[in-house]
């Protein structure tokens, strides 16, 4: 196998975009990667599109065919990768496989999602596809809804507290509010949502115990990368960076037949694979994306990947040791909490959030410094499909 | 009251109740189940009070909980409560047949719970 580095990198803000269509947004970001790679001008052997819902959202489907047609890429080879909430994520896996098997050398992925387009009960409703049509679709359920089940149980085993999960909600907003790609570029306060009078009309709950502003946004955006063969890019304007290691793994569909609901059994296991095929361990990372669609996923993701005993994430985020400048700065971009959730488009941000980290290329304010080696968990279902990446900066 | 027309699988190779169904057990791989009906009162296990309702629920806001009814069957259902002020992990609960949600006009059967008072409670004192 060989091994595969990211040459370029691209992404559109996040937001409401009333004034892009579904295909400008991934051929923006897609321009946006190819140029950044140096292939402006150049094809590539493959594309690979990450999206959760146009054929819901849209009524468009065949969206890899329509991409190559829209960035006149033909012939290269064109599929669309549907894993829910992790699309993204699974669409880079596909293009690393086909580029470290030796079949492809040079491969774009690109991950979108329009989902502001439709009132906010379609958008809720579209998501909540991917809970069991029988077992919990039918009563209602949403993704807030089985978070805040989730989180019930969370604070009843390990203490876990609407204070720390408030950390988490103030520090990744604050650090959106410095990334230019971010859907919510806006400092709130602890005080504005938890302890004045006026907290419960400012953050009101969605589902208990879960608040307003412990939820992400509904967000359009799209990312991309590209990527090549290591020993072919050695050269390459920009420094690459090495896909150092990626896992996978899954859990139940329903969440009531897990052993340990609290258990995040896919994450753990796609994190552990990808920092043994990395050969690292969690103490070795200095940056990473974690799956904040709720608050309480990054203090979970935290510890399941390793970096906190389970039951001493919350305290970690209350003590400050997530945030920039800490022990292991965690959503420097604003994570999903405030960049935004375009559901396809997520997995792709991550990694392209992680690639300008690791070249030093954020502003100041949000650089990790000697940022070498960095982690990625994207989340889909409620846990049931998850994929990890280690990525590292390459010396030249 | 309607019968409660949920089934679960039980394998019969190892005993494993599974709900909803699964092609192969996810204990010991069996493929042969024995259906068997949720039993008795249950238990609630974990709950939320949903806001932000999907497209089809025309109300201010649903309760949802999972529950494990005597005989072992966990499952999801909708909690007849007004607010989740004394819900408790643990309680028990009630479970009835009723329409849960209407999709293409017609009603779809699922589910309900009713959050039983504590002995406590439903004594005099």
């Amino acid at each position: 196998m060989r091994d595969v580095a990211i040459i370029g990198a691209g992404m559109i803000p996040f937001g409401r975009r009333d004034e892009d269509s579904l295909m400008d947004m991934l051929a923006y970001a897609s321009l946006n990667a190819l140029d950044d790679a140096g292939l402006g001008d150049k094809s590539v052997d493959a594309v690979y599109v990450a999206n959760m819902g146009a054929g819901i959202l849209q009524h468009q489907t065949a969206i890899a065919s329509a991409l190559v047609d829209r960035l006149s890429l033909f012939p290269a080879a064109a599929d669309m990768v549907e894993n829910g909430p992790a699309s993204g994520a699974s669409a880079i896996k596909n293009g690393l496989l086909a580029v470290a098997s030796g079949y492809y050398d040079a491969v774009l992925v690109a991950g979108g999602e329009k989902m502001r387009e439709v009132t906010g009960w379609r958008a809720t409703d579209f998501v909540a596809t991917l809970t069991h049509p029988l077992a919990e679709y039918i009563y209602g359920v949403t993704l807030p809804g089985m978070a805040g089940m989730f989180t019930q149980l969370y604070m009843e085993k390990y203490g876990v507290t609407r204070e720390q999960l408030v950390q988490v909600a103030t520090k990744n907003q604050k650090m959106g509010a410095l990334n230019p790609y971010a859907h919510v570029e806006m400092v709130i306060t602890r005080e504005g949502i938890l302890d004045s009078p006026h907290a419960i009309v400012n953050n009101p709950p969605v589902a208990e115990p879960l608040h307003l502003y412990d939820a992400c946004p509904v967000s359009d955006g799209a990312a991309a990368v590209v990527l090549c063969p290591l020993d072919m890019v050695k050269n390459a304007k920009k420094r690459p960076i090495l896909i150092a290691g990626f896992g996978q793994a899954t859990d139940t569909h329903a969440l009531q037949e897990r052993e340990d609901p609290t258990d995040l059994k896919a994450v753990t296991l796609a994190a552990k694979q990808a920092f043994a095929m990395a050969k690292v361990e969690p103490g070795d990372i200095d940056v990473a994306e974690l799956h904040d669609a709720f608050t309480i996923l990054e203090i979970a993701e935290s510890e399941h990947v390793g970096f906190f005993k389970k039951g001493e994430g919350g305290k970690a985020a209350a003590a400050g040791k997530t945030q920039l400048g800490g022990q292991i700065p965690i959503n420097v971009s604003g994570g999903l909490k405030a960049r935004g959730h375009p559901v396809g488009a997520t997995g792709v941000a991550q990694v392209v959030e992680i690639v300008w980290q690791l070249r030093h290329e954020v502003s100041k304010e949000r650089q990790v410094k000697n940022a070498k080696t960095g982690l990625t968990i994207n989340f889909g279902g409620f846990g049931n499909n998850v994929l990890a990446f280690v990525l590292r900066r390459v010396d030249q | 009251m309607n019968e409660i027309d949920l089934v679960a699988y039980k394998c019969k190779r190892c005993g494993r109740i599974h709900y909803p169904y699964h092609d192969r057990c996810m204990n010991c791989k069996g493929r042969e189940f024995e259906e068997i009906k949720p039993e008795g009162d249950a238990k609630l296990l974990t709950f939320t009070q949903i806001f932000n309702l999907p497209w089809g629920f025309d109300q201010r806001f649903l309760i949802i909980g999972v529950a494990e009814f005597e005989n072992g069957v966990k499952a999801m259902g909708q909690v007849k409560a007004d607010s989740v002020n004394g819900l408790k992990l643990g309680m028990h609960l009630k479970p009835s047949w009723e329409p849960v949600r209407a999709q293409n006009g017609e009603s779809v059967y699922g589910l309900k719970f009713e959050p039983e008072p504590e002995p406590s409670e439903a004594l005099p004192a």
